[in-house]
């Protein structure tokens, strides 16, 4: 049971149920929660990779890191934008944010 | 494998403990995407990231681990709360769900971990010939500052970066509606 | 080369005359526009300079062997090779002789005529101009840079027909030549292309030796010497775009007596003459000209019967002599054509000079209005004008009689003897047409006493005060009529100089038609003998017969209806049937086809448009499918 193929169909799961979120949620913050599901979903594939295939245990954890990090600043950015655009539209349903329609 | 029995002493207790963290994530990573109040979703998020720090704790890494439940769950979580707080009174409506947006997102969903499990299960994973087996956080902070400095570097300019750039953002954004 | 140049007084002597008039006409535009006075100084300075020039180069010439040749390269395109530069043979001598001597005087005329003129240094540096692009034409050595020079006449030609632009009838007139020239032209060109492919070379020398013939079928021969004859029919006035000619004469007088009937109309003779041998070797062509000059000598002396306009009537009588020069080229006699020309040149320049004169005077065209404002009070251009008729008309002793009893002796070797028939004809005509003008001058039917006096003391008034002009216009006006008095006699040297020792065949051959001398005379006799029994006898009616005969008159004044059948033309096949054809076809095609592009491109637009839904999630979801179902593809 613990062997890489549960780690790697788990990481497979939640990066799905994070596409998933983000195609089916309407509200901005929604979208931001299910993507930082799917860098949740990578950042297990590379630990998993990290401890049962790559040479140098230590590559890993540092990826998961620079992950994070990228997390974070996305995070800071998307909740930025989130805020901008609900200060333009009074809303954070995405379905508004419709100015770019052909 | 030796780490893990070193900390938990009976195998079976490994095993269920495992088990509990995997539906611990599942659990979070539905809750996070299926209700539609925002605040239960970020709730299910955090609950997610806690159960995959314990997963980082089965892979070996605690300071991952710790690392995740401080910038996931300690800030990012918190940020996105701050966010929904100042985004949207919760007692307004909430928005309607339309069943063939959720039809198809379930069906594109689906098709990606279909996509994702054929490419886990079609390939040979195979471990490098020779492993190390240093784990231990003084060679990670060796490494993140000799070896992979430059990893180290970006992140703390994406940082800086993006603080900068969410500052100006909202600031743009106050300036010009108001 | 350098050197060269000064060593060899010949090149010297070809280049400045050629080159001096263009150095004027670029000094005037540029620098001395504001200073008629100057510019005239050195336009007439320059047209002097190449009149001694071109003496001393015929002069020099005189005995002539081979043409001399001086080319450089100008441009290489693969086999071609177009050489610029100068040939001088007999032929170019002539011509620049004539073209530089008929330009000094005009321009020293005009000193007088245009004195005054706003437009002054600008008719000098037109002036100018024609004189440069007339002269580098005559002595032409290829085919290319005849042509090229042909359209700079053709320009200056244009200018100074339009000189009074604010004149909308003269700017029309400008139009009317460029345009109908330009369609012989085109045809000109057209022939010189046809034998650059078929010979590959435009050298007038080559073109004349016997060489075409072995590389050219005669079939391709004919065609591209008709072509050719397209262009002189345009700048010559041949029928059947001869109507360009009398409205030409809206230009300035002196303008109309160089360019439209001494130099640059005869600029498509002299073209006939230079390639003579080339048309020569086609005889279906040589007829077709012949038939083209007779008929436009007998359109043209018919025209000149009725009108009243005394340029008119000289330009009617330009035609008809260019017709008549055709004629005689046509006719195979090479040196009669040529020395037509030289003749015609001196009198007609006289004539067109001598009316300058009364239009200044009287400022009316009208030849009546004229005799009875007093015509005859002006001595000089009275006595220059008459003998001039008399010269036109082929009165003995004048250098008309000798070149047109050359050319009657050319049309009489022919073996059909209508050609000679119509060309007695044409004599009969133009020594009745010119008379009438001049007797109407003459002796006009009522001069008003009253008025006469006045208008001769007015006019005695301003020849105080225009004394100098007077004669500033009167001194040409005798220098030419002394050439055309003594010109006839020099047609042996001019014959042997031209055509070498040929001369005795003309001599036998008038000797030959010992009648035809007398029966020509005694047309022309008979012509003046009319003109006096209608216009110049005590109490004549001053109608002419053709006039008392009201359809024939209106046919002659109407031009034989050729101005209208090219206006029913144009405004028929040209704007009715062409024009729309083009307008519809860049309306509905062209821009329709345009327009529908780029409704085309805006339908598809808006229509792909419809994809871009601003819904970021439906993109989102269509990327991951795509990226989903490729990834599956590959795998499985």
């Amino acid at each position: 049971m613990n062997s890489l193929y549960t780690y790697l169909f788990l990481a497979a799961l939640l990066f799905s149920l994070g596409i998933f979120g983000v195609f089916q949620r309407r509200s901005l913050i929604g979208m931001l929660i299910a993507i930082e599901l799917m860098l949740t979903g990578a950042s297990i594939n590379f630990m998993a990779f990290n401890r049962f295939l790559a040479p140098d245990p230590i590559v890993g954890q540092i990826y998961t890191l620079f992950i994070m990090g990228i997390a974070a600043a996305e995070a800071a950015i998307a909740l930025s934008i989130i805020v901008a655009v609900f200060r333009r539209l009074r809303s954070i349903n995405i379905e508004r944010a419709q100015e770019l329609r052909g | 494998m030796n780490s893990v029995q070193s900390l938990i002493q009976p195998q079976v207790l490994a095993q269920i403990g495992f088990a509990g963290v995997v539906a611990l994530t599942l659990t979070g990573a539905l809750i996070a995407v299926f209700p539609r109040n925002i605040l239960y979703n970020v709730l299910g998020l955090i609950v997610c990231l806690t159960g995959v720090a314990g997963i980082f704790v089965y892979l070996g890494s605690p300071f991952i681990a710790m690392m995740e439940l401080l910038i996931y769950v300690g800030a990012i979580c918190i940020s996105i709360i701050f966010a929904i707080m100042l985004s949207r009174p919760l007692h307004l409506s909430l928005p309607k769900r339309r069943l063939p947006k959720v039809g198809l997102s379930l069906g594109v969903g689906t098709a990606v971990f279909i996509m994702l499990s054929a490419i886990i299960s079609r390939t040979e994973w195979q471990p490098a010939a020779i492993r190390s087996s240093d784990w231990s956080v003084t060679t990670l902070g060796t490494y993140l500052l000799t070896r992979y400095d430059l990893v180290f570097e970006t992140i703390s300019l994406v940082l800086l970066v993006a603080i900068i750039g969410a500052i100006i953002i909202s600031g743009y954004a106050r300036r010009s509606t108001s | 080369m350098t050197s060269s140049w000064f060593q060899d007084p010949t090149l010297l002597a070809a280049m400045l005359g050629a080159l001096l008039p263009f150095v004027s006409f670029v000094l005037i535009m540029v620098f001395t526009r504001p200073y008629p006075k100057l510019s005239a100084t050195i336009s007439v300075a320059a047209v002097s300079v190449s009149l001694i020039c071109a003496l001393s180069l015929l002069g020099r010439h005189w005995h002539l062997e081979q043409p001399i040749q001086y080319t450089a390269r100008w441009m290489v395109s693969g086999k071609l090779y177009v050489p610029f530069g100068f040939m001088l043979d007999q032929l170019s001598l002539l011509m620049l002789t004539i073209v530089a001597g008929i330009s000094f005087l005009v321009q020293v005329y005009s000193l007088g005529y245009m004195a005054g003129d706003p437009g002054f240094a600008r008719y000098y540096a037109f002036q100018s101009l024609f004189a440069w692009a007339m002269m580098t034409m005559s002595i032409a050595p290829t085919m290319l840079q005849f042509y090229i020079f042909w359209e700079l006449v053709g320009l200056a030609s244009y200018f100074l027909i339009g000189f009074y632009y604010e004149k909308f009838s003269a700017s029309e007139a400008g139009k009317k030549a460029f345009v109908m020239t330009r369609l012989g032209d085109i045809a000109f060109f057209l022939g010189l292309l046809l034998v650059l492919l078929n010979f590959g070379n435009l050298n007038i020398l080559d073109m004349n030796s016997v060489d075409v013939t072995a590389r050219m079928s005669p079939a391709m021969i004919t065609l591209s010497a008709i072509l050719i004859f397209g262009g002189v029919a345009g700048k010559s006035a041949q029928f059947p775009l001869l109507t360009w000619l009398p409205d030409a004469m809206e230009g300035p007088t002196p303008v109309s007596a160089l360019l439209h009937s001494a130099t640059m109309v005869a600029a498509g003779v002299y073209m006939f003459a230079r390639i003579f041998p080339f048309f020569s070797k086609s005889p279906t062509a040589m007829t077709l000209f012949l038939a083209i000059g007779t008929i436009t000598m007998l359109l043209a002396s018919t025209m000149a019967m009725v009108t009243r306009d005394i340029k008119q009537v000289w330009a009617f009588s330009t035609i008809s002599q260019l017709g008549f020069m055709v004629m005689g080229l046509a006719a195979g006699s090479y040196f009669a054509g040529i020395f037509h020309l030289t003749t015609h040149a001196g009198f007609k320049a006289l004539l067109f000079l001598c009316s300058g004169v009364f239009i200044h005077e009287y400022e009316t065209n009208d030849f009546f209005e004229i005799g009875q404002h007093g015509g005859r009070g002006l001595k000089v251009p009275i006595v220059c004008i008459t003998l001039a008729a008399a010269a036109l008309s082929g009165l003995p002793p004048l250098s008309g009689f000798f070149s047109k009893e050359a050319i009657m002796g050319g049309l009489a070797e022919l073996p059909n003897p209508i050609w000679l028939w119509a060309g007695l004809l044409g004599a009969f005509l133009t020594a009745y047409y010119s008379f009438r003008l001049i007797f109407a001058i003459l002796f006009p039917k009522k001069i008003e006493e009253v008025h006469h006096g006045e208008h001769g003391g007015h006019g005695h008034g301003e020849d105080h005060h225009h004394a100098g002009l007077y004669w500033v216009m009167a001194w040409p006006l005798i220098i030419l009529a002394a050439v055309t008095l003594v010109l006839g006699f020099f047609q042996a040297p001019l014959e042997n100089f031209l055509v070498g020792h040929h001369g005795g065949a003309e001599g036998h051959g008038g000797g030959h038609h010992a009648w035809l001398l007398y029966v020509a005379v005694g047309l022309a006799l008979s012509g003046v003998g009319l003109a006096w029994l209608e216009f110049g006898r005590k109490g004549a009616s001053q109608v002419g017969f053709v006039e008392r005969l009201e359809p024939v008159k209106t046919l002659f004044a109407e031009r034989w209806y050729i101005d209208h059948f090219y206006r029913l033309f144009l405004d028929y096949v040209i704007y009715g049937i062409f024009s729309n054809l083009f307008t519809r076809n860049d309306r509905q095609v062209i821009d329709g086809g345009i327009d529908g592009l780029c409704r085309a491109t805006v339908g598809g637009g808006r229509v792909l448009s419809f994809l871009q839904s601003g819904m970021l999630q439906y993109n989102l979801m269509v990327m991951f499918a795509v990226l989903a179902l490729v990834a599956l593809y590959f795998f499985f």
